[in-house]
């Protein structure tokens, strides 16, 4: 491993440390479920999921996942 | 899911009407949280013969996976799906939010929240305005939810919401509308918007209340996930919007100062002029 590829980010305001470089890689190695019902953004930005394979990740990054719950 | 046909139901809604290009039977939209079980839920839904069912988004955590048994529930139900941006407190995270419930539900139907006092759970509506008008700009049907200030309700329907919805308590108060003159000066004077009263009911007498001034729907939750019998409940609901809305359409009799006698006067009987 090298230190100079890890990335220190948050991941739903959990400061995690990863060697991720695109946000796909990051979901996979966190054990995301491509295809299920959620969204990214990525420092309060959408990112669409087509962009996801692309999008490459820098220290710092606030990444948001949400999903369906219940609401009024 | 915005091509899905609405659940059968029983009820009868009385004539159909039209919101974001979209024609609907029931005029009472229905939330989903609060309810005692998943399958109170959906049996609630059932009886309130609902088209329309507003979810939130959260936070997912990884360990489960992207599995979601409750948007796997809710699809089932076949109703339209109005996500809403609860929890965002600045016009910036609610755009985001909108931006994300577009993708995962696939819909441009927004119910725009931004809360602007923690203890009311009153809405910023500045920040409300801003972010209605860049939605619809990008072409979301925006939903937004406000207070009772005619001017601000003004302002979002001249911004392109698909729907202004005031406010007739705060959530979840369950005090039924507490201004209804500014419920009823705000039907008057913007008679071409699709007024939707969201929050704040607790009865149906309260719905049928606001059905009567001519609003053109409800939302609410708590009221009827919060009842002793939530499926009995969100029946009577039912019953109280169609039945103000009949009202409505009927146009009630005007309110008189003084008493007028139903039965004719003439031919009363033991009456002697002197």
């Amino acid at each position: 491993m090298n230190d100079m590829t890890r990335l220190n980010i948050s991941l739903n305001g959990e400061a995690i440390e990863t060697d991720a470089a695109t946000l796909q890689t990051l979901l996979l190695a966190r054990g995301y479920q491509l295809q299920g019902a959620f969204a990214c953004a990525i420092n309060n930005s959408f990112v669409p999921r087509p962009q996801w394979p692309e999008r490459a990740l820098q220290s710092g990054d606030r990444i948001d996942i949400v999903t369906p719950i219940t609401g009024g | 899911m915005d091509t899905t046909t609405a659940s059968s139901s029983p009820i009868a809604h009385g004539n159909p009407w039209t919101v974001a290009g979209v024609t609907l039977s029931s005029r009472f939209f229905l939330g989903t949280s609060h309810y005692p079980s998943p399958q109170v839920l959906s049996d609630a839904v059932r009886a309130s013969g609902t088209e329309v069912l507003t979810v939130g988004l959260r936070r997912l955590q990884p360990e489960s996976g992207g599995g979601n048994s409750f948007w796997q529930r809710v699809q089932a139900m076949g109703c339209r799906i109005l996500p809403n941006t609860a929890g965002c407190h600045s016009a910036e995270e609610a755009i985001t939010l909108a931006q994300m419930a577009r993708e995962i539900f696939g819909t441009p139907w927004i119910k725009l929240e931004v809360i602007g006092d923690d203890y009311t759970l009153q809405p910023d509506t500045v920040a409300t305005l801003e972010a209605a008008t860049t939605l619809a700009k990008e072409g979301f049907a925006v939903f937004a939810y406000t207070t009772d200030d005619l001017v601000m309700a003004q302002r979002l329907h001249a911004a392109g919401c698909a729907a202004v919805m005031p406010w007739a308590a705060p959530i979840g108060t369950g005090r039924g509308p507490l201004n209804p003159y500014a419920l009823e000066t705000m039907r008057r004077r913007l008679p071409d918007a699709v007024l939707v009263v969201d929050a704040g009911l607790g009865r149906p007498s309260h719905a049928a209340q606001v059905m009567e001034l001519g609003f053109d729907a409800v939302l609410l939750n708590t009221a009827v996930a919060q009842a002793g019998d939530p499926v009995r409940m969100a029946r009577a609901f039912a019953d109280g919007v169609a039945a103000g809305r009949a009202a409505y359409e009927s146009t009630p009799m005007p309110e008189r100062a003084a008493a007028q006698a139903s039965t004719p006067t003439v031919g009363v009987p033991f009456w002697h002029s002197s």
